[in-house]
């Protein structure tokens, strides 16, 4: 039983392992699906790419500010 | 025909991936050989390749099922989300923030965790010793499975895949049946940097394939994409780092 709870732990861990990284990178694939709905396959190409840079960039400097 | 513009990202990312999980699992393995010998160390392996042939085995023919445009927007959902997940955590290890994985550390936490563990159970001791190297190796072969689906099954590129990934395995059960110690000479973290990039990059270019994106220049656009993450987290590492030293 605990070795089926640490596999659940682990593929979560895996996905969600920092809830707000996940969270940021999720809210860009919906925000690049709204675009690719209501603009152009493009449009959602770079807010995908650029959104993905950002949640990234924001993520670590928001855990180097904490360290400090 | 293989397309190598496509299938050279896959296999290499299967082989660095694999050959960072394949180190972590080894030290926990090689901390079980060392308290109580091969004999449960080499079990408690089998038994989890077994389990981990089962999960691929069930798992490979629900993929034939699935449509094309599902599985990269799903695939690539999870692959954005572990390859950031990875990205972060070395671009912080690469900047000082977060401490570096240190497998000699870990090697003797294991061991005396499995000893203590092993002396309060007297009747039980090589079933407990197998268990470990049994857990190790499952939890980090799903990683291992779970990439080589990921970068392999989009692009009908899972067998090359497979043999990055077993690459990585032979390579480093070569090198740690030789040596016999934890591998804490691997530079896991630039391992685990490159990885992060290639993952995320997968991430996004199939995330993209998925809602639609035609990409500029094709496969070719995997490069690109690359390299924007490779430089973007290097920047990150650098300017955390220097945050991070103007505070202290």
């Amino acid at each position: 039983m605990s070795v089926l709870a640490e596999v659940f732990a682990e593929l979560f861990s895996m996905f969600a392992g920092d809830a707000r990284l996940s969270l940021g990178a999720l809210a860009v694939v919906a925000l690049a699906a709204a675009a690719a709905w209501f603009a152009a396959p493009l449009v959602a190409a770079a807010v995908l790419l650029l959104g993905s840079l950002a949640v990234l960039v924001v993520n670590v400097m928001l855990a180097a500010w904490r360290q400090t | 025909m293989l397309e190598w513009s496509t299938a050279a990202p896959a296999i290499s990312s299967a082989f660095l991936a694999s050959l960072v999980e394949v180190v972590e699992a080894l030290t926990i393995v090689l901390a079980v050989v060392a308290l109580r010998g091969w004999r449960p160390a080499i079990t408690g392996t089998i038994a989890a390749l077994g389990t981990l042939a089962a999960i691929v085995l069930a798992l490979g023919p629900l993929l034939d099922r699935i449509p094309l445009h599902v599985l990269q927007i799903v695939i690539g959902i999870l692959l954005l989300l572990f390859g950031l997940g990875w990205l972060r955590k070395a671009t912080l290890r690469a900047a000082g923030i977060m401490a570096l994985h240190d497998e000699d550390a870990i090697f003797a936490r294991e061991k005396a965790e499995l000893g203590a563990e092993v002396a309060r159970h007297q009747a039980s001791r090589d079933w407990i010793a197998g268990m470990t190297a049994y857990k190790a190796v499952l939890l980090e072969g799903l990683e291992v499975v779970f990439i080589v689906i990921a970068v392999g099954a989009g692009r009908g590129l899972l067998i090359p895949a497979s043999a990055g990934a077993l690459a990585a395995c032979l390579a480093v059960l070569a090198i740690g049946v030789v040596v016999h110690r934890p591998l804490s000479k691997v530079p896991e973290n630039t391992l685990k940097f490159a990885v992060g990039v290639m993952l995320s990059t997968f991430g996004v270019f199939w995330t993209g394939e998925g809602l639609g994106v035609d990409w500029p220049g094709g496969d070719l656009a995997l490069l690109g994409i690359g390299l924007l993450f490779l430089a973007t987290a290097a920047l990150s590492a650098m300017s955390a780092r220097r945050l991070a030293g103007a505070a202290a």
